[in-house]
C-alpha cells in the first residue's frame, strides 16, 4: 500500500471520527442526573473518547482492509471459506447442526440459562424461517410481521385459558388465525411494492398492537393475559404434585421431579416446530408455487405475461408466512405462561425483518446464522445493561461491512437439469 | 390460412394524446404479421392493448378459436396468457435474471404444474403423479433448450447469459405458456447480424411448426423484411400502409413517413 492511501484512509477516520464525536457528544456524553431539586449534568468525557476512539480506529482498519486485499483479510477469508463450506457439504453441516441442536440440552455445561438463552434462539430462527418465505423468497419486504407472532400468541392464549383445549389443538388453530391475518393483511397491499408495501405493513403491526392494548374486555389491554396453561407431554403435565387422577411426567418415567425436565420439552418443541418450517420451506420453494414466488420478486410484469396469478401467488405467500409466525406465537405464550402487548413491538419486527436480511435473503441456514450471532451476542453482553443493544448494533455493522449481501448469498437452483455439479 | 386475430377500430387515448387512431388490422394463423413504424407511432401501445396491459379507449379485439372467437377486452392482466393464450415478450427484457434457465421456463408452465401439484398438496406429498408430470415440464423445457441451443446452460442463471441468448431465451419462454398469438416487442435490438440470423430462424420454426402466428414489433428492417408475410406500418397511431413486405418495401407512403416529404 502506497503512502498516499495510508493518510487518505487516515483522514477518513478521523472525519468517521468527527461525525461519532457529534453523535456521541450529547448523547452520551451529558448525562442528565437529578440531585436534590432539579436536573443536572454530569458530563463523562470519558466514555465519549473511548467510543470515538473505537470508531476511528475501526474506519481505519476497515479502510485498511479494502484498500490492502492481502493484509487484514482474514475475516472475509474466514467468512467466505465458512460460506463455501457451508454450501458445498450443505447436507453434512445441517445433519451436524441438528445432530448438536439434539444433544444440545445433554452436554455437561448446558444449564438453565444455556438452555433458556437457545430456546429464544430457535424462537428467532423460526420467525426468521417464516419471514423468509415473505421477504426472502416473494421479495415483500414485510415490516410488521410481528404482527401474526402476536396473533398467534394470543390466539393460543385466548383460547386455552376461555375453553381449556390442550396446546395441540390450539396450536393449529392459531396457525390458522395467523394466516387469516395475513390473507387480511395480503389484500389492501397487492398492488403495492418496495417501500411502500414497507410502510403499510409496519402500520398493520402498529395496529395489532394498538387493538391489544385498547380491547381491554377480550384481551386484558395493557395487563395481558396471565395463566396460560403450559403443555403436556402427551397429557402428562410437567408439574411437582399433580392434580386428583392424573399422572405428572416425572411420576410416570420414575424421575426426580425437576424443573429442568419442563425446559428441554419446551426446547424440542421449538426445534421440532423451526425443523417443520424450515422442512416445509424446503419443499416448498421446489414446487410451482415455490418458484412462482421467486419469480414475482425477480419481476410481476413478466410473471403476468406467463399467466401466472400474482394476487393468489403473493397471498398464499403471506399466509403460509404468517402461519408459521403464528406457530412461534402460541409456543411464545405458552413458554411464558404470561403475554401482553409490550412483547410485540416494532423493534421485534425490525430484529426478524435484521435476521432475514444479514442472513442472506432466502437463504435458511444463513437465518440460523444470523440469529446465533446476533441473538448470542446481545446476550453475552447482558452484563452491560443498557448498553447491550450497542452490541446487537455492532454485530449488524460487522456482518454489513464483511458480508454486504448477507452472510450466506447464494441461491441454489430449486431444480437441476444436468445434476450437481462436481 | 384462417384468421386468428381481428382488431378493429382500436383507439387508445392517454389524456388529450390519441396513441392509437381507429386501427384495424388482421393476422393470420402460421405467420409473422409486422407492425412498423417510426419512433412514437404507438407500436408497443397496440401490443399493451392486446396484451391487457392497457384497456383500449375505443374498439375491439377478437382472437379466432376454430368456430368461436373471443373478445380480448375481456381479459385483463394474468389472464390474458392464462386464459386467452397470448404471450408477450418485452423491448427491455423480463427475464427472471436471479432464476436458473430451466426455471424460467418451469414458471412459465406454472398454471399446468400447479393444478398438477393438487395446488401443492400432492407437491408436498411427493406424489408420483405430480413427480411425472414435473418431468414433462422439464422435458419441454430441454426441448425448447435444444431449439435454441442453450441445453449445456440450463441451470445457470438466466442473468448470466448473453444478451442474445436471453433474448431468445425470452421467445422460447413465452412459447412454453403454448400460446396461440406470440406478441414479440423488438427482439432483434441490440443484436449482431449473426444473431439476428438466428433469431429469424427460430421464428421462421415456431411460424411453420407451432399452431402460432406472430405478432412483430421491430425496426431490425432485415428481420422485418425476410421473416414477415404480412406488414402494418403505423405512423402518429394511424395505419399508413398494409401489404406484403415486398409492397411495404415500394410503398411511397411509408418512404415519406420514415424518410420525410421531399419539399
Amino acid at each position: 500500500m502506497e503512502k498516499k492511501d495510508i493518510i487518505q484512509s487516515f483522514k477518513d477516520s478521523l472525519f468517521t471520527g468527527l461525525i461519532a464525536l457529534a453523535l456521541f457528544g450529547p448523547i452520551v456524553g451529558l448525562r442528565t442526573a437529578s440531585k436534590g431539586e432539579g436536573l443536572f449534568i454530569t458530563p463523562q468525557w470519558g466514555v465519549v473518547f473511548l467510543l470515538v476512539g473505537l470508531c476511528i480506529l475501526g474506519r481505519f482498519l476497515i479502510n485498511l482492509n479494502s484498500a490492502r486485499k492481502t493484509e487484514i483479510t482474514f475475516i472475509s477469508k474466514f467468512t467466505s471459506k465458512f460460506s463455501a463450506i457451508t454450501e458445498d457439504k450443505a447436507k453434512h453441516f445441517a445433519i451436524t447442526a441438528i445432530l448438536f441442536a439434539v444433544v444440545f440440552p445433554f452436554l455437561p455445561f448446558t444449564d438453565r440459562y444455556f438452555m433458556d438463552v437457545a430456546i429464544m434462539i430457535l424462537t428467532y430462527i423460526m420467525l426468521g424461517w417464516g419471514l423468509n418465505i415473505v421477504v426472502g423468497l416473494a421479495g415483500l419486504l414485510d415490516l410488521g410481521y410481528v404482527a401474526f407472532y402476536a396473533v398467534g400468541a394470543y390466539s393460543y392464549a385466548l383460547i386455552a385459558t376461555t375453553f381449556g383445549w390442550s396446546f395441540w389443538i390450539c396450536l393449529p388453530l392459531a396457525g390458522v388465525f395467523a394466516a387469516f391475518f395475513g390473507i387480511l393483511l395480503g389484500f389492501p397491499v397487492l398492488r403495492l411494492r418496495g417501500d411502500y408495501l414497507a410502510i403499510v405493513t409496519l402500520g398493520f403491526g402498529e395496529i395489532i398492537r394498538i387493538i391489544l392494548i385498547n380491547w381491554y374486555e377480550v384481551t386484558n389491554g395493557p395487563d395481558g393475559i396471565t395463566g396460560i396453561p403450559r403443555p403436556s407431554f402427551f397429557g402428562l403435565p410437567f408439574k411437582r404434585s399433580p392434580d386428583e387422577g392424573e399422572t405428572s411426567f416425572h411420576l410416570f418415567f420414575n424421575l426426580e421431579y425437576s424443573t429442568m425436565h419442563r425446559i428441554i420439552f419446551l426446547y424440542y418443541l421449538i426445534l421440532v416446530l423451526a425443523l417443520i418450517t424450515n422442512y416445509f420451506t424446503l419443499k416448498i420453494r421446489k414446487l410451482p408455487v415455490g418458484r412462482a414466488w421467486e419469480a414475482l420478486r425477480e419481476d410481476e410484469i413478466a410473471c403476468k405475461s406467463l399467466g401466472v396469478n400474482p394476487t393468489n401467488t403473493k397471498l398464499t405467500a403471506f399466509a403460509i408466512g404468517a402461519m408459521f409466525g403464528g406457530f412461534a406465537g402460541s409456543f411464545f405464550a405458552t413458554r411464558q405462561a404470561f403475554i401482553s402487548p409490550e412483547s410485540f413491538t416494532f423493534i421485534e419486527s425490525a430484529i426478524i425483518v435484521a435476521i432475514v436480511v444479514l442472513g442472506g435473503m432466502g437463504s435458511q441456514t444463513g437465518v440460523v446464522l444470523a440469529s446465533i450471532f446476533l441473538i448470542g451476542i446481545t446476550e453475552m453482553f447482558r452484563d452491560l445493561e443498557q448498553y447491550r443493544m450497542i452490541a446487537f448494533g455492532g454485530a449488524m455493522v460487522l456482518i454489513m461491512v464483511f458480508k454486504p449481501k448477507g452472510i450466506l448469498a447464494n441461491r441454489k437452483p430449486t431444480i437441476l437439469m444436468h445434476g450437481e455439479k462436481k | 390460412m384462417s384468421n386468428l386475430l381481428s382488431v378493429e377500430n382500436l383507439t387508445m387515448k392517454f389524456g388529450g394524446l390519441t396513441a392509437i387512431d381507429d386501427l384495424s388490422f388482421d393476422a393470420k394463423n402460421n405467420q409473422i404479421t409486422s407492425i412498423i413504424g417510426p419512433n412514437g407511432a404507438g407500436k408497443t401501445t397496440v401490443f399493451n392493448c392486446l396484451t391487457g396491459f392497457y384497456k383500449p379507449t375505443n374498439g375491439q379485439m377478437f382472437l379466432h378459436k376454430e368456430d368461436s372467437k373471443i373478445s380480448l377486452r375481456k381479459y385483463t392482466d394474468f389472464k390474458i396468457a392464462y386464459v386467452a393464450k397470448v404471450a408477450r415478450t418485452f423491448q427491455n427484457i423480463r427475464l427472471f435474471p436471479a432464476m436458473s434457465v430451466l426455471e424460467n421456463l418451469l414458471v412459465a408452465q406454472h398454471n399446468e404444474l400447479m393444478v398438477a401439484s393438487g395446488y401443492s398438496l400432492f407437491g408436498l406429498l411427493n406424489l408420483k403423479t405430480y413427480r411425472d408430470k414435473e418431468q414433462l415440464a422439464v422435458d419441454k423445457a430441454k426441448y425448447w433448450l435444444d431449439i435454441i441451443g442453450l441445453t449445456h446452460r440450463a441451470d445457470d442463471n438466466a442473468g448470466d447469459l448473453p444478451y442474445g441468448d436471453q433474448r431468445k431465451l425470452e421467445i422460447v419462454r413465452a412459447m412454453c405458456i403454448k400460446p396461440r398469438l406470440l406478441c414479440l416487442d423488438e427482439p432483434a435490438a441490440g443484436l449482431n447480424p449473426k444473431e439476428s440470423a438466428e433469431l429469424n430462424k427460430l421464428l421462421k420454426f415456431i411460424k411453420t411448426e407451432k399452431q402460432t402466428g406472430i405478432l412483430l414489433i421491430e425496426h431490425d428492417m432485415s428481420v422485418v423484411m425476410g421473416i414477415s408475410d404480412h406488414v402494418v406500418v403505423l405512423n402518429y397511431g394511424k395505419k399508413i400502409f398494409e401489404g406484403t413486405a415486398d409492397q411495404t418495401k415500394n410503398s411511397k407512403e411509408v418512404i415519406e413517413a420514415y424518410l420525410g416529404v421531399d419539399e
